[in-house]
């Protein structure tokens, strides 16, 4: 067909303008599914979801915006309390999605993937809880971020050491032997790198790591309350190692290379750190020689789920189909592959990925007396930990505190009495 | 009749301007200091009336007050080095003026300015590094000692001065040019012929002469080094590899009470507490303008 003159280019109009209101007719039938997620390195696991999704959702729309998770919550509560105008999946720990659900700012899922989430040949109880509140689900149960001991093989080896360390004061030894220091007796290479410094909770996290060792927490609870329990023994002890590390043994310095990175580069022996590492390394230090080992006493335990908010009700459901998807035991394995995060479903093989990367047998090999933790569901949690955070980074910083044990325990008991003052201002405080 | 229908006119016209005004700058601080005497934690529909507590609370609040106070050394800080540095390459400059590369020494000045915050950041976090930063090594190869830039707790404040002077430098050249432009040449002139040399000239004259931009570049500083966030936040980040100390700062501090804590009530106290010092700082500077003016 062809048009001409005149009438011909009011004919081609027309059919543009057609044309157009037809393709807008077809992108308003298109759904948009929006991801927040808080961990950038699952931007590539979301998007083999979606495309997974595409024969059953060929109109569906997924978009993945993952940002750095401290970002990533203050996102979510500006999201939430404003209102998304689009379905979007939210990746949450479940101990701050509890907020939210209080506030009748998350919905409860539906039925079917209530039932998915129920089903016990899907997630074991402890996963299926963290997505509860008061028997109702909210949320699907994705992975968890859980902690162990990384350690470089061929320093370990160079060092003369046989295995990797069991007990906490094996930790300080081994720390020793393997700091390598320079001709004036600074550490070039950390022994064992802490979380000495930045910003957020994540230091008072890592110290109760260290302190559950000791047999400690920082928060006891007591019946539905809380209140502080770290001015004790274990605080003491765990507090006394950083101390000593820094300022006594000087294996390790607050201004060295520290974390993942630090380990990749050969610039530190051991660290604790969750699964995700493994991923990590293979792309950025394919070469490095390492592996893991179980705590001595037992680790923290994050649980991630994804919870679904905004939208329509045709868009919350293909959002819930994409959680569904998620969990679909071929994603599940090459998350645990490609990214290193540990997927919750149970009753999925994941004996290939294990067989052919070892270090995640710290991760799922678990003895039954390995006691897992995890952060209690409570409003001032994030409060509670960056306030701490506050005083141990001073504290890891202060010289004068190696040797005082007198001078440590009243800086842990000052700070004790900060976090059930924060207790006691959100009503969850025990007596 | 005439009269009164410009005068409708004028308002009619003026009214959108006052609306959008109004809605996207008086209405948030009237909202901030409404919920300054609230307890409310962002997600609930009800905010608990608290009168005054969320102030007295923060006055007792160690954190807020080491914010207050490293905000306050940064701000005053960056001033006191922005406005020397500043007014010393305006005054090259301006002596340039004549040079092919005058464009090209104002040009580089500015950059700063206009570059964006985060990368910024992150370059000077690298310059900083104590293990791989080329600070360092250029003390160490001057024979001096390494530093802990970011992790000390006084030289992470000084990080983050130089990183605002560094930034607000190009602007306040710019304005101390305009003012050097503006200076009467026959006062030089017949200082030149009493014999005054151009560093005389500059410190007797230029200096005493250019009162008023120096007020309104040092306010201009002064609030943007109240309003400092981005630089404490990038040199403290990454958590991978090489965090650094965190300089606890007040529009951090009030983004962790908001959106982490959940204390809205409390960080729009915090908010009106930056808005008070901000406003009593105007005030001191239109205060000595109008007494400048008055003489």
């Amino acid at each position: 067909m062809t048009f001409r003159g005149r009438n011909g280019t009011v004919a081609r109009a027309t059919m543009w303008s057609a044309g157009l209101m037809l393709a807008g007719t077809l992108s308003a039938q298109a759904q948009d599914v929006v991801i927040w997620g808080g961990f950038p390195e699952l931007a590539d696991f979301y998007e083999r979801v979606a495309e997974g999704m595409s024969d059953e959702y060929p109109d569906l729309n997924v978009i993945v915006e993952p940002i750095g998770l401290r970002d990533h919550e203050k996102r979510v509560a500006l999201g939430l309390s404003s209102g998304l105008d689009d379905a979007t999946v939210l990746e949450l720990i479940g101990s701050t999605a509890n907020r939210y659900i209080v506030n009748d700012l998350l919905p409860p899922a539906p039925d079917d993937i209530a039932d998915f989430v129920n089903d016990a040949g899907n997630f074991e109880p402890f996963f299926r809880d963290t997505a509860t509140v008061d028997g109702t689900v909210y949320g699907v149960p994705l992975f968890r971020g859980q902690g162990a001991l990384f350690y470089n093989t061929d320093m370990l080896a160079e060092a003369g050491l046989d295995g990797p360390p069991t007990t906490m004061e094996e930790y300080d030894d081994y720390a020793a032997k393997l700091t390598q220091r320079d001709a004036d007796g600074n550490p070039t290479v950390s022994g064992w790198s802490l979380r000495l410094s930045g910003g957020g909770g994540g230091i008072a996290e890592k110290f109760w790591i260290n302190m559950h060792q000791f047999g400690g927490a920082l928060l006891e609870p007591v019946g539905d309350k809380y209140r502080a329990a770290y001015a004790n023994e274990a605080g003491l002890a765990a507090l006394r190692q950083y101390v000593n590390a820094v300022s006594g043994d000087k294996t390790v310095t607050i201004d060295m290379p520290a974390d993942a990175a630090a380990f990749q580069r050969g610039q530190t022996a051991m660290f604790i750190r969750e699964s995700w590492v493994i991923g990590d390394t293979e792309k950025k230090a394919p070469e490095l020689n390492y592996d893991t080992a179980l705590l001595p006493r037992g680790s923290i335990a994050l649980p991630v789920n994804l919870y679904v908010s905004g939208g329509s009700d045709a868009a919350q459901d293909a959002a819930w189909a994409f959680a569904i998807e998620a969990n679909k035991p071929e994603h599940l394995i090459w998350l645990l592959d490609n990214v290193g995060w540990l997927p919750n479903r149970a009753g999925v093989d994941y004996s290939g990925v294990i067989e052919a990367k070892p270090q995640f047998s710290a991760f799922v090999d678990l003895p039954e007396d390995y006691d897992l933790f995890t952060l209690p569901s409570i409003e001032p949690i994030n409060e509670i930990l960056t306030r701490f955070a506050a005083v141990l980074t001073e504290a890891f910083a202060d010289p004068s505190l190696a040797g005082d044990d007198a001078a440590m325990m009243a800086l842990l008991e000052s700070a004790e009495e900060e976090t059930n003052a924060i207790l006691d201002r959100a009503g969850i405080l025990a007596e | 009749m005439l009269k009164r229908k410009r005068f409708l006119f004028a308002v009619m016209a003026i009214i959108p301007t006052f609306a959008i005004f109004g809605w996207v700058r008086m209405y948030p601080i009237v909202e901030t200091l409404r919920l300054s005497v609230f307890q409310w934690n962002l997600l609930s529909r009800d905010k608990t009336f608290v009168g005054l507590s969320n102030f007295i609370e923060l006055f007792g609040d160690d954190q807020f007050l080491d914010a207050l106070t490293n905000t306050a050394i940064i701000a005053f800080g960056a001033m006191a080095v922005t406005i020397p540095v500043s007014m010393a390459l305006a005054g090259v400059i301006y002596h340039r003026t004549r040079s092919r590369f005058a464009g090209f020494y104002e040009t580089a000045v500015f950059i700063p300015h206009v570059v964006s915050l985060v990368p910024a950041a992150m370059a000077w976090k690298w310059i900083f590094d104590a293990k791989l930063g080329p600070l360092n090594a250029v003390i160490v190869a001057l024979g001096g000692e390494a530093q802990a830039w970011l992790f000390d707790p006084v030289l992470s404040v000084v990080c983050i001065i130089l990183l605002v002077s560094w930034q607000t430098l190009g602007y306040a050249v710019l304005i101390y040019l305009v003012g050097f432009r503006n200076l009467p040449k026959s006062v030089y002139e017949a200082a030149k012929l009493d014999g005054a040399n151009g560093i005389q000239s500059f410190f007797f004259m230029s200096v005493p002469l250019l009162k008023p931009i120096t007020l309104y570049v040092s306010v201009v500083t002064l609030i943007s080094g109240f309003n400092v966030y981005a630089q404490a936040y990038v040199l403290a980040s990454d958590t991978q590899g090489a965090p650094g100390r965190l300089v606890r700062v007040l529009v951090l501090d009030m983004l962790e009470n908001s959106f982490q804590n959940f204390r809205v009530g409390y960080a729009a106290a915090e908010a009106v507490i930056l808005l008070s010092i901000v406003l009593v700082l105007t005030a001191v500077q239109f205060g000595m303008l109008r007494q400048k003016g008055g003489k």
